[in-house]
C-alpha cells in the first residue's frame, strides 16, 4: 500500500478496505447446494464413459463364454500361434510331415528309387 | 467427512481426486473455494444474487476442467479468480457500460453500536465507489486490497504485467480516495 499519494488518504482508504474485508459476503446454503449438485452431476458424467467402454466389451465377453471360457480361448490362441510359427519357420523335424503336403515331390521320392516295385509287378502279371 | 480433515491437501490433489469420482473431494473443494469466489464476485458486481449465479457458473467450469487439469501448471485459485473476473466483466459490460446502477448507494446510519454501524457504512460506501471505477482498476483493487492477493498473482489473473497491475492499483486507489473523501461529510465521518 505504499504507493498511495498522501498518508492521510492512504489511512482513510485502509479504513474502508478493512471495513469491507470484515463484511465479506457469505454464500447462501442454496448456492452451496447448487454447486455441490453440479459437482456430482459432472462426476457422474465423467464416470459414464468407462461404463460405455464396459458395455462395448459385453459382446466380447459373451463370445468368450460361448467358446468355453478363457482357458479354452487360451488353448485356441496357443494353437494358432504354433501354427503360424510352424508355417513360417518349417523346422527340420517336421519336414517328412510337411513334405506329404507337397504331393508331386512326395510321389517321386517314394516310388522312383524303389525299382523292385516294377519286378514285382512283372512277376505277378 | 468434516472439511478440516482435508485442509492440508492442496487444491490440485483434491481436483485430481474429484476427477476420479471422489465425492469427499467435491465437497471439500466446494466448501473451500465457493466462499472465495462469491466474495470476489460480490465485490466486482455489487449484487449478491448475480454474484451467486456467476459463482455457480465459475465452479461448474472448474468441475468440467478437472479431467484435463495439469497439476503444477496453474494454481486452481488463480485460474478460478480469472474465470470469475471474466464472467463479472462480461455481465457488467452487458448490463451497463459503467455498471453504475448495479451498485447500491450507501445506506443511512441507523440505530446500533457505533463502530458496527460505521464499519457497515464504510463497507457500503466503498462498494459503491468501486462500482464507479473502470473495470480493470476495480478488478485490480478488489484482488489486491480486498482479496489480499500478491501483485504477481493479480497480474497472472488479469493476464497482464506486474507493472500494469501497479499502475492500475495506483490509479484505482487515487480515484477511490477522491470519491470517498467527497462523501465523508455526507456519511457523517469525522475520522478517516
Amino acid at each position: 500500500m505504499g504507493d498511495r499519494d498522501e498518508p492521510g488518504a492512504a489511512q482513510m482508504l485502509d479504513a474502508y478496505f478493512e471495513a469491507a474485508r470484515a463484511e465479506t459476503a457469505a454464500p447462501s446454503t442454496e448456492l452451496m447446494a447448487r454447486v455441490l449438485s453440479d459437482a456430482q452431476s459432472v462426476q457422474d458424467g465423467l464416470l459414464a464413459p468407462s461404463d460405455k467402454a464396459m458395455a462395448r466389451f459385453a459382446g466380447l465377453r459373451r463370445a468368450v463364454r460361448a467358446l468355453g471360457g478363457w482357458p479354452a480361448v487360451a488353448g485356441l490362441a496357443s494353437a494358432t500361434v504354433a501354427g503360424v510359427w510352424i508355417g513360417a519357420t518349417q523346422p527340420n523335424a517336421l519336414t517328412p510331415y510337411t513334405s506329404l503336403l507337397q504331393q508331386d515331390a512326395a510321389l517321386y521320392q517314394i516310388d522312383l528309387p524303389a525299382g523292385a516295385g516294377f519286378d514285382l509287378d512283372e512277376g505277378t502279371l | 467427512m468434516p472439511l478440516d480433515t482435508l485442509s492440508d491437501i492442496s487444491d490440485d490433489i483434491l481436483l485430481a481426486r474429484f476427477a476420479k469420482g471422489d465425492r469427499v473431494a467435491a465437497r471439500a473443494l466446494t466448501l473451500r473455494l465457493t466462499p472465495r469466489v462469491l466474495a470476489h464476485a460480490v465485490r466486482m458486481l455489487g449484487n449478491h444474487a448475480e454474484a451467486e449465479d456467476v459463482s455457480q457458473e465459475a465452479m461448474l467450469r472448474l468441475w468440467k476442467a478437472a479431467p484435463d487439469w495439469r497439476s503444477g501448471e496453474a494454481k486452481v485459485s488463480t485460474w478460478l479468480y480469472r474465470v470469475v473476473s471474466n464472467l463479472c466483466i462480461d455481465r457488467l459490460r452487458k448490463a451497463q457500460p459503467d455498471g453504475l446502477d448495479t451498485i447500491p448507494e450507501p445506506e443511512d446510519p441507523r440505530d446500533g453500536p457505533a463502530d458496527v454501524l460505521q464499519r457497515h457504512t464504510r463497507a457500503r460506501a466503498l462498494q459503491s465507489a468501486l462500482g464507479r471505477l473502470p473495470f480493470r482498476q476495480r478488478q485490480a483493487v478488489v484482488l489486491r486490497d480486498l482479496q489480499g492477493l500478491a501483485n504477481p498473482e493479480v497480474a497472472e489473473i488479469m493476464e497482464t504485467s506486474v507493472e500494469a497491475v501497479e499502475s492500475l492499483l495506483t490509479r484505482g486507489r487515487k480515484a477511490l480516495s477522491a470519491d470517498l473523501a467527497g462523501r465523508r461529510a455526507e456519511l457523517g465521518f469525522e475520522d478517516g
